[in-house]
């Protein structure tokens, strides 16, 4: 069933230069791009740009292995009773890495202005906040005359929305179950869309409900095949997050290595 | 009665009161005293409400509940995924009655801070961000926080960055109450084991104390439904909340 579209992990993250920009669906510890993201790092990929609402694992341990250059994002945490993200918040505070703080929605109305083809995106909200000062945002006066002022959000394209979904078919379209987060409008506003599949189904079982689709094949370009690719969070309604490794990961005087080791995608090439 | 109110429990007892009926009240990410609190609130009052929350989920009946606020499993017995675009949109058009927001700091005018210890450029430590504050705080109808530690570092009179504006309608700590009135937060009322004293001297910003009391003690309902949602007390020794 081997198709151009599908391809290895290996051979997906190769396809991402250095210094691209890339978003990341999930959020925080659940159904996150995750083995892609080590991918990257056993590839040594530098100077990356994160694009994503609520980073946490991910923009960590890119941040751990020194790939990124610039993170775009509105809360970074590992979450529950993990708190801070330990190595994200050195490298900003070392200013190995440049922050670019937004609110969640703040970074929507940017990906909102990309998918719909316009240089910005009202929001609402924001009003009294440091943040437009800081990022250099302009607001508008309604030009229909309510009087009301509306922040506007400059257009965010990443290069690639990296998407980790529990099925995809073999020409690339994908499906969610539970909450798809923000992957929705990060796969419009991306100008390329790859998708980490937990299983292949049938194309059948996708035409008999179209509507359950939430990337259609046209926009995709390649899948990779990853179960328990979501590793160490979770991907409802398969597995939940693996707290112990998380903890084990979080561990400053244990090498990074042990946890790459124990990742999925290296299981079951050593199975292989 | 309780001989002592632990200070978990008054945080998630009093975040629970803030919720009325009929309302729609959501729940976000890191956020476990608030995703407690709602869960409180369906099973202790005789009243109805919205609860949504950030995993999507729309009144939503958990098998479990889950260490990380945002869990998937917060969208199981749900009959819709109303996902992040969705809960957003619904409240900067005003439609959010009760949101829960998380904050470092918070000041007197109920603005907080949730980015930053120190300068913004050069951070003595970078906090998370603020997630949804920014956007929420000021459009939802009434936003409340909830701050594990009551001291002059949290409570105070600058921030040292305003992540988000638009004035708080509520702040629980462990040992208070706070309640938005003429835009500044006032003492609503304190901890039965704490005092109006204890409550100035550990906040670094003023407050008016008119008609401020001890907390109402909570009720055999709230006690029975917290104890329902933390039957082996693991949630409460993982928050380690303390009152002093």
């Amino acid at each position: 069933m081997s198709t151009p579209k599908i391809i290895s992990l290996d051979d997906m993250a190769a396809r991402v230069p250095n210094g691209a920009s890339l978003a990341l669906g999930g959020s925080f510890l659940h159904r996150g791009p995750f083995a892609f993201v080590r991918e990257l790092i056993r590839q040594r990929k530098t100077g990356l740009e994160i694009i994503k609402q609520s980073p946490g694992y991910d923009l960590d341990i890119l941040c751990r292995a020194g790939c990124v250059a610039k993170a775009r994002a509105g809360i970074v945490a590992m979450e529950g009773n993990f708190g801070l993200a330990p190595w994200y918040r050195q490298a900003v505070e070392h200013h190995q890495v440049v922050l670019e703080e937004h609110a969640c929605m703040t970074l929507t109305a940017g990906l909102r202005a990309a998918a719909f083809g316009v240089p910005f995106q009202p929001v609402g909200g924001v009003h009294g906040s440091d943040l437009p000062s800081l990022n250099a945002w302009a607001s508008v006066q309604d030009p229909y005359g309510s009087g009301k002022d509306v922040w506007v959000i400059p257009a965010i394209q990443p290069d690639i929305a990296v998407i980790h979904v529990n099925e995809a078919n073999e020409l690339g379209d994908a499906r969610v179950y539970g909450t798809y987060n923000w992957d929705r409008i990060m796969s419009r506003a991306a100008k390329q869309v790859f998708i980490v599949a937990e299983t292949l189904a049938p194309v059948r079982s996708f035409t008999d409900r179209p509507e359950l689709t939430l990337i259609p094949s046209f926009m995709v370009q390649a899948v990779a095949v990853v179960p328990n690719g979501a590793w160490p969070g979770s991907c409802w309604p398969l597995y939940e997050v693996d707290y112990p490794a998380v903890a084990a990961y979080m561990d400053m005087d244990r090498e990074l290595s042990l946890h790459m080791a124990r990742a999925p995608e290296r299981q079951e090439r050593v199975d292989a | 009665m309780p001989d002592h109110w632990s200070g978990f429990s008054y945080l998630v007892t009093n975040l629970a009161r803030f919720i009325r009926p009929d309302e729609v009240t959501f729940s976000g990410v890191n956020s476990t005293p608030p995703m407690l609190a709602c869960l409180l609130a369906k099973r202790a009052y005789d009243f109805d409400f919205v609860y949504l929350n950030v995993a999507g989920g729309v009144q939503p009946a958990p098998s479990t509940i889950p260490i990380s606020s945002s869990d998937p499993v917060l969208s199981e017995g749900s009959t819709a995924i109303f996902a992040n675009e969705d809960f957003y949109d619904l409240c900067t058009r005003g439609g959010m009655d009760l949101c829960f927001l998380g904050a470092a700091q918070v000041d007197g005018r109920g603005r907080t801070n949730v980015s930053v210890i120190g300068d913004w450029h050069n951070p003595k430590v970078r906090l998370p961000g603020g997630g949804g504050g920014a956007v929420m705080l000021p459009t939802a109808q009434r936003a409340v926080t909830w701050r594990t530690e009551h001291s002059t570092r949290t409570m105070v009179e600058t921030l040292d960055f305003v992540t988000a504006a638009g004035g708080l309608s509520g702040v629980v700590t462990p040992i208070a109450v706070f309640v938005k009135r003429d835009d500044r937060l006032a003492l609503q009322s304190w901890h039965p084991d704490a005092s109006l004293d204890e409550v100035r001297q550990r906040t670094g910003f003023d407050f008016v104390t008119t008609g401020a009391a001890t907390t109402p003690h909570p009720s055999v309902d709230e006690v029975a439904a917290l104890q329902a949602l933390d039957p082996d007390g693991q949630f409460e020794r993982d928050a380690n909340v303390t009152l002093r």
